[in-house]
């Protein structure tokens, strides 16, 4: 097993010894079961009421998981003083980072996938059809939270863990809005306003291109060009905000 | 090929630049010059903010200099072949609470390249080694000062280092915990492992040292062995005498720093400059001389005298 490998355990090994981690899958995975309760009171949208509340509670969870770790990822590390042990290690500061990174992805990778099973289970069990559609938007919040681990851990690099949990919640929000910001921007008559609305949409990340929720729910059709290109946006967007964080952080000293 | 030199810097500078502006500059570190070579025990002393740990953390790729150069092996210590030669104890040091002793000590092994067999017995060695084998299944979180102490020097021995780097080892430590960490440093020192040990506790430094730096400001202010350091110091001789009584000797016309009498000897104190002339009557009256050396003058003492010296002319601190 390479230092790589072993730093990428460790971090699912911490997360998954974390009680905010246990108890965040422990609600999950009732607020899913709970899911029935909602199908109750539903006649006609059965499938679809299923499907929304399903993957809403699923994306809500992940979400405030993914905040919550990567916020705190290297920020953390620097509080409690265990990057001197860590840094000081044969290992370049970027092959530590990065390690962290899939530490943390790899615990919200293996929540993901359990409460995924959960979902489809509960699916099958009602005989609600499971489509395409199903898959890719479960996939794709797999690549949001990578978007979002990405900002939260460029974040961590070189602020609190406050600091970067009030940042990457802002970037969620707006991250969804960045269309909205974009086409409101363009109804302005000052050039400005165009330019400004442009440019914050080109900053932050297109979360909207991301969720295919909406596409589930209504057993809309995707195309798998269309799939690629969200997922490459994703990476492409995560890769340049790693590397942000890799160059503070190579140039950061701990007092 | 790389240089055989553990450790060589030369004029090596640090100033932090704090504040949310960077405006405030602070100097931690002046032109320093140091060369360990290999199997030396090299102590750094000095107060709080000599930058003993501003050396250590160059050294160690944590802080940058702002000028002149630290080399570990003849590579920089960015360099990873470097520092995979290299066992590290930061102070007040921080393993993952939530890892058991065992786990943490693994964890490092991997990081510094091991893997299988060769890992896993020279984690339980390690373990033994700094006498941990009860206690490693436990969460670090669980472990005391001590304890931890100890598990931040088996993970600095796991991957067999060339070179122990160890910043202030036993500070906070009750006698006990001090002991025990003394002793291990002693067998790596008889093992032949260079160590750079950076303190402010002089016995420790007395009891563990070839070589030692006063840091004073962010300079050095005296270097040399630790016999060096103190008999260069020493301003008065001791000597025992047998065969005359205190009385007879104190009519010989020398004046006596200091004299006490112990069963059938005298134990006389006097300055340098009056010794031989003191021998030579004790000599003549047919006193019989047992022993005669320098008086000895503690590192304390010279640490102390250090200190003073150094106030007198620039230090390091805040500069703008």
């Amino acid at each position: 097993m390479g230092p790589f490998v072993a730093l990428a355990l460790n971090g699912f090994r911490e997360a998954r010894r974390n009680r905010v981690t246990l108890l965040v899958g422990i609600f999950a995975i009732a607020m899913l079961l709970s899911t029935t309760l909602v199908l109750e009171v539903t006649v006609n949208t059965f499938d679809r009421v299923l499907t929304d509340v399903g993957l809403g509670a699923m994306s809500l969870m992940l979400v405030l998981l993914t905040i919550f770790l990567s916020s705190g990822l290297i920020s953390r590390e620097i509080e409690r003083r265990t990057i001197f042990l860590m840094v000081s290690k044969p290992i370049s500061r970027g092959a530590f980072l990065v390690g962290r990174l899939l530490g943390n992805m790899l615990t919200v990778t293996v929540l993901q996938l359990a409460m995924a099973a959960l979902f489809f289970g509960m699916m099958a069990f009602y005989k609600s059809p499971i489509t395409s559609a199903h898959l890719a938007a479960i996939g794709m919040l797999w690549f949001e939270l990578w978007v979002l681990s990405g900002v939260g851990f460029l974040m961590s690099s070189f602020s609190s863990q406050m600091v970067s949990a009030f940042v990457t919640v802002s970037v969620y929000v707006a991250g969804n809005l960045a269309p909205d910001i974009y086409k409101l921007a363009g109804k302005s008559k000052s050039g400005a306003v165009q330019s400004l609305g442009e440019a914050v949409y080109y900053v932050l990340p297109d979360l909207s291109k991301l969720n295919y929720r909406p596409h589930a729910t209504y057993y809309a059709e995707i195309t798998s060009a269309e799939l690629l290109s969200s997922a490459g946006y994703a990476m492409a967007y995560t890769g340049v905000l790693v590397s942000l964080a890799v160059l503070l952080f190579n140039r950061r000293d701990f007092r | 090929m790389s240089s055989p030199t553990p450790i060589e810097i030369r004029n090596l500078s640090k100033t932090y630049r704090l504040g949310f502006f960077m405006n405030r500059q602070v100097r931690a570190l002046q032109s320093l010059d140091l060369t360990l070579m290999p199997g030396q025990v090299y102590g750094l002393l000095g107060p709080n903010g000599a930058g003993k740990s501003t050396t250590i953390k160059i050294l160690m790729n944590l802080v940058q200099p702002s000028e002149g150069e630290a080399r570990l092996f003849g590579m920089a210590p960015t360099n990873r072949e470097a520092r995979r030669r290299v066992g590290y104890v930061p102070e007040n040091p921080a393993p993952y609470e939530y890892l058991t002793g065992r786990e943490f000590i693994t964890l490092s092994g991997r990081l510094a390249g091991m893997s299988g067999k060769e890992l896993d017995d020279r984690v339980n060695e390690v373990i033994g080694m700094v006498q941990m084998t009860r206690a490693a299944n436990l969460q670090i979180r669980r472990y005391s000062k001590g304890m931890v102490q100890r598990v931040a020097l088996a993970q600095a021995l796991v991957s067999k280092p060339d070179l122990l780097i160890l910043d202030e080892p036993t500070s906070g430590l009750d006698p006990v915990g001090r002991r025990q960490i003394r002793d291990l440093i002693l067998e790596e020192r008889h093992r032949g492992t260079t160590i750079l040990f950076c303190t402010h506790i002089i016995p420790d430094v007395e009891a563990l040292c070839d070589r030692v730096a006063v840091l004073v400001g962010g300079r050095r202010v005296r270097e040399g062995s630790v016999a060096e350091l103190v008999s260069a110091q020493a301003t008065h001789m001791e000597l025992t005498v047998e065969g005359l009584p205190l009385e007879r000797i104190q009519t010989l016309g020398i004046e006596l720093e200091q004299a006490r009498v112990l069963e059938n000897r005298v134990l006389l104190r006097v300055r340098d400059a009056e010794a031989q002339r003191l021998l030579k009557l004790l000599l003549e009256q047919g006193g019989r001389v047992t022993q005669l050396q320098p008086a000895r003058f503690s590192l304390e003492e010279l640490f102390l005298r250090a200190l003073e010296e150094a106030k007198q002319g620039p230090v390091g601190g805040e500069i703008s």
